[in-house]
């Protein structure tokens, strides 16, 4: 019986110990993980991490990383290979080798801090895809804070040079650039639009020669209108003219939208910025919930779902995955997290699950920081595309889901680096002033050909390569490591 | 002092003297009208003396805004973030707006005209504030004029009480 009592005692002490040890990283304390396994790390120069984009060039990979602008308390950071302070911009990254990732160059972005400033994404396509590329050419398409769009030349990724520059803008965000065609969906803010962001397409096949189709967003954000302005853009997603849609995702943690378009009529339609105009291309809408944005629209069509196998319709279903941006810190907002949308039958889109980290699993709500979703990987290489998809979920990491049946997603893996004397902190106000916490804040996830799964950290962390071990690993069908 | 300057200004703005003590109007909570939406709800009230009677005035914070430099940059923010549209969905401006500082806060304020549901016009002012990362915004809104409106709305929230739920509400409190 007092052996009971104290196995009893025993067991609630560790149990205490343990939510105190989940509460708050400490500096030296080992990564969590679950069926994830960190291969490679980069700091960044401690900058703010927004986007990567993992580009197989020639026989090398090549991430290209945006980033935020400054803090307050370090605007621009100094360039160890520079000895110069330099605001925010891209990191440029050879990860050939994802045990000894090589930080090749930055290049300054927008002075500015957090989201004022840097250059916070990053597209990449082969001069040889594109239809009037230079065929030995590599070129970045990024964003220049708020104000623009350029396109440098990256053949030489340690030497990248400016070709074009689209300025003007009052704010731009997460674009999507066509490779085999070049038509370019520039999240942009025209100066005379009623909304901070919205669609600038763009013909860049010849990179050194944009050439603008049209605006685009929904009726009510055109210049002139009045009434209610319906939610900003996020970021869009095109299938090419192969699939012919394109996936607009407006919101980010509030009253999210997801928006189907023929593609063909967008580019094609009338292009003055009517209402009528700007509804012709559209074939759906789906508007979410107040509580939740529309991040990321992530399509995968045509999955076959296992469960329907026998079923004499309905047995592969078109997919659109929905992820939602956490804003605020420690949990000061409705729960954002990833929604899973069957857009089978186009005009009637309905969803169909959902999934969230538990916060009670690692008492993500105390930790510090932001907690919640945030993006997914947006390759669709078939290493992973419909099988598994990894979220940057801020405080509680990278999260690796198995997807196959998108009815009943499953987790299968995570992985939450460790913080560093890098790692800056995340504050909330309290009365008579404001509490500070410091915690991982992952923000961006995205994968490569061979596999490999890049993280990066908006609070200054730095990029961490990983990759998948055990049943994770057999549920995307990889070999074993 | 601040928020006093700022009545100075916004009733020179609105053409009107800065006197508000008397054209303050007595305020009566009510109710939040609106449906829930994405924002937690704010506080709503109602004139019912001094000469603002049957004006409402809707306040509320709103946390978590991507423009934590800018701030409320220009008057299509006013129209975006301000809850007009939750009066009616039928709004106009009736003129560019102003810039403001009230409440150790910076923002815009602009005027419009609503058309009501039941078919009547009504004057509105928005009020657009931030504060870093958050917004506190505010409608008012009424058959009257529109400068009477606001004028007395300004200073209903310049008391104490308001700017101490105010400072609180935008904490998360």
């Amino acid at each position: 019986m007092f052996r009971c009592v104290l196995t009893a005692a025993g067991l609630v002490l560790f149990a205490c110990s343990t939510a105190a040890y989940a509460q708050k990283q400490t500096i030296g304390a080992p990564p969590e993980a679950s069926n994830m396994k960190l291969v490679g790390t980069n700091d960044l120069q401690a900058r703010s991490a927004y986007q990567p984009t993992i580009h197989h060039q020639g026989d090398r990979w090549i991430a290209y990383i945006g980033h935020h602008g400054g803090t307050d308390d370090v605007p621009a950071p100094v360039n160890p290979m520079t000895g110069q302070a330099e605001p925010n911009g891209t990191s440029i990254v050879d990860v050939t080798d994802p045990a000894r990732p090589k930080y090749l160059r930055h290049l300054p972005g927008q002075e500015g801090k957090y989201e004022s400033g840097g250059a916070q994404m990053v597209r990449v396509c082969d001069g040889r895809a594109l239809p009037k590329g230079d065929p030995s050419a590599v070129y970045m398409l990024r964003t220049f804070g708020s104000e623009a769009h350029e396109i440098w030349n990256v053949t030489d990724p340690a030497s990248p040079v400016l070709i074009t520059r689209i300025a003007g803008l009052k704010d731009t965000h997460k674009s999507w650039w066509e490779c085999d065609t070049g038509i370019a969906f520039l999240v942009s803010g025209a100066p005379d639009w009623r909304t901070r962001r919205m669609t600038q397409v763009y013909d860049l096949s010849d990179p050194a020669h944009p050439q603008k189709i049209r605006d685009f967003g929904l009726p009510g954000q055109e210049p002139g209108s009045t009434g209610a302005v319906p939610t900003e853009l996020h970021g869009p997603i095109s299938t090419g003219p192969t699939g012919n849609r394109v996936y607009f995702g407006y919101g980010t943690n509030k009253g999210g939208i997801l928006q189907i378009v023929d593609r063909e009529k967008l580019l094609s339609g009338p292009k003055e910025p009517t209402p009528d105009n700007l509804r012709f291309p559209e074939i759906a809408r789906m508007p979410m919930s107040a509580f939740n944005g529309a991040h990321t629209t992530f399509p995968m069509l045509d999955m076959p779902v296992a469960e329907f196998a026998e079923d004499k319709d309905g047995k592969t279903r078109d997919i659109v995955m929905i992820v939602d941006e956490a804003i605020l810190n420690e949990c000061g907002e409705a729960r954002q997290m990833v929604w899973f949308a069957d857009v089978t039958t186009e005009t009637r889109p309905m969803m169909i699950s959902s999934y969230t980290v538990p916060e009670g699993s690692g008492q993500f709500c105390q930790r510090g920081g932001r907690f919640g979703s945030h993006s997914s990987n947006e390759s669709m290489a078939p290493v992973y595309y419909k099988k598994m998809a990894f979220i940057a979920f801020f405080n509680a990491g990278v999260r690796a889901l198995d997807i196959r049946d998108p009815y009943h997603p499953k987790e299968v893996g995570y992985f939450i680096p460790a913080i560093t004397v890098a790692t800056d902190k995340r504050c909330i106000p309290v009365e008579g002033g404001e509490r500070c916490k410091v915690a991982i804040q992952t923000n961006n996830v995205e994968t490569d050909d061979r596999g490999y799964i890049y993280i990066v950290d908006r609070a200054n962390t730095g990029l961490h390569i990983l990759e998948l071990t055990g049943p994770a690993r057999a549920a995307a069908g990889l070999p074993k490591n | 002092m601040i928020i006093a300057a700022a009545v100075i200004a916004l009733g020179a703005v609105a053409g009107m003297h800065a006197d508000g003590t008397e054209r303050g109007g007595r305020w009566r909570e009510m109710a939040w009208p609106f449906p829930r939406d994405g924002w937690p709800a704010g506080r709503a009230f109602r004139c019912v003396a001094g000469g603002c009677d049957g004006a409402e005035l809707y306040i509320r914070a709103k946390r978590g805004f991507c423009n934590c430099d800018t701030g409320v940059a220009d008057d299509d923010e006013v129209d975006r973030v301000t809850d007009i549209d939750l009066i009616s969905p039928r709004f106009a401006p009736v003129a560019p707006g102003h810039a403001v500082d009230f409440a150790a806060m910076q923002g815009r304020i602009r005027h419009y005209d609503l058309d009501m549901p039941d078919g009547t016009r009504h004057a509105a002012a928005g009020l657009a504030l931030s504060r870093r990362c958050d917004l506190l915004v505010a409608v008012a809104q009424g058959a009257g004029e529109a400068n009477a409106v606001q004028r007395a709305a300004l200073v209903f929230l310049e008391t104490e009480e308001m700017k101490q739920w105010m400072a609180a509400t935008l904490d998360g409190r």
